[in-house]
């Protein structure tokens, strides 16, 4: 199949979707405010709605372009859709994606990627949204049946051990861009004071500078050899 | 958060509103799977691999899921319930929102949680949750379409050079993710080293046994967390 047909079956669908359901969600988000101020009376005014929005961008700002831009060469279009709606990206729809790729044995990067990632992510949601709804609705009831240490590791180490694992599963099939990937944002951390959005920055596009340097050298090599 | 604010945050209304912004995800997730069949059918790829992907899918995500669960429980003691299944549904995990409906507090000039915590507060944490999850929904919503030319300009069309560049960046990511663990040391750190250790047993392990694969993430994410616990 061409790009063009790929576009028209594939792309243009996508796209139509994740506008609609993304910009849809963004104007329903301010229901919980307008149900405050139609039943309860209650609206910040406008000094203190625009106080609040400064001082939240400031902390989270730079990350609304960071992210999308950083996690889109691995997540593909209709997977950024996905994740950006749904959230949880580092510590579900990345992996899950990943794994997906791994399993089916798909290469990273084909058409074929897009829709084997695309489900991996779909998958996800649907665990995400079965947890979240049993929790809201009969929660409280069943966290006592976690042992409070059980429970407390799942709330304190399951995204490092996530990060860790996910982090292994490629260092393994990409060891040197491995040490460059973890390098960069450590060495960062422990010599400036960088602010996180442009640890992102370093490491991601980084570690794809590396990867590009490295494959244009064994291209080099491979064509003075052959 | 005084029992009476909290007792309007759990009203009837509010858990309407995050039912139907919990539907759009569902909607959403549903409309794309179903485009993914039908793509996957006019590539020729068999339906097989594509219910293998979405089980996979299903199956890694239980442990994570587990754990938002956990952090959900309690954050419903603090923004109520239905704040909570709202907005864990979508863009924003637990610490996120917990820091703009802190921040929305502030702004105000009140303790988040404490008794001068007021309907008015309730009301500019809610707000500063919204506004800070729409950036990026609208950002994400309006321009993604434009980053495929961003990635066709760093890919090349080399597909071969594209499967290293997806490799890359997601060493990058998880790089910078695993980094503040790393720097930080202890129990993170342990669990950071035997997630990843495990992980790469796990891929040896599935070459030879494949069927184990769709769990591998799974199993590796719980070796990791117990390390932590016995180990620090």
């Amino acid at each position: 199949m061409n790009n063009q047909e790929f576009n028209k079956i594939w792309k243009q669908p996508v796209i139509k979707i994740g506008v609609f359901t993304l910009l849809l969600t963004a104007a329903l988000s301010f229901l919980p405010v307008g149900y405050l101020y139609f039943v309860h009376g209650v609206i910040p005014d406008l000094a203190l709605a625009l106080k609040a929005w400064g001082m939240i961008a400031a902390l989270f700002g730079a990350f609304y372009v960071v992210e999308p831009v950083s996690y889109y060469a691995v997540l593909g279009l209709a997977g950024t859709y996905m994740s950006f709606l749904a959230g949880n990206i580092s510590n579900l729809r990345l992996p899950c994606a990943s794994m997906a790729l791994e399993v089916t044995e798909t290469e990273p990067g084909t058409k074929e990627a897009e829709v084997i990632s695309t489900l991996g992510i779909a998958g996800s949601i649907i665990t995400n949204l079965i947890g979240v709804t049993i929790a809201a609705f009969v929660g409280t009831a069943l966290i006592k049946l976690f042992p409070p240490v059980v429970a407390n590791a799942f709330k304190v180490y399951t995204v490092p051990a996530i990060f860790g694992a996910v982090f292994g599963q490629f260092a393994f099939r990409f060891p040197k861009l491995g040490v460059v990937g973890i390098g960069i944002p450590v060495i960062l951390r422990l010599t400036t004071k960088l602010p996180a959005w442009a640890l992102i920055i370093a490491s991601v596009f980084g570690t794809i500078l590396v990867a590009k340097i490295l494959n244009e050298r064994a291209k080099r090599s491979a064509g003075t050899t052959a | 958060m005084s029992p009476e604010i909290l007792k309007i945050a759990n009203e009837f209304g509010v858990w309407i509103i995050a039912a139907l912004v919990v539907s759009v995800v569902a909607i959403q997730a549903i409309l794309y799977t179903r485009l993914a069949y039908s793509t996957a059918e006019k590539l020729g790829m068999k339906k097989e691999k594509c219910n293998i992907a979405f089980r996979t899918g299903l199956v890694t995500a239980i442990g994570p899921v587990i754990a938002i669960f956990i952090v959900m429980v309690g954050m419903m003691s603090v923004i109520g319930g239905p704040m909570s299944w709202l907005r864990l549904s979508i863009i924003g995990a637990a610490p996120t929102e917990l820091t703009a409906a802190r921040v929305g507090a502030e702004a105000l000039g009140v303790e988040f949680g404490s008794k001068n915590y007021n309907l008015l507060a309730l009301a500019t944490s809610w707000w500063t949750m919204a506004v800070n999850g729409i950036g990026w929904l609208l950002l994400v919503g309006l321009f993604s379409h434009k980053l495929e030319s961003l990635r066709e300009k760093i890919g090349g069309g080399d597909p071969r050079w594209l499967g290293l560049l997806s490799g890359a960046a997601m060493l990058g990511v998880f790089g910078y993710l695993n980094s503040a663990d790393v720097v930080q040391g202890g129990g993170k750190l342990i669990a950071v080293v035997a997630g990843a250790l495990s992980m790469v047993v796990m891929v040896k392990v599935t070459q030879k046994y494949p069927k184990l694969k769709e769990f591998s993430l799974g199993i590796a994410m719980l070796v990791g967390m117990f390390s932590a616990i016995i180990f620090s």
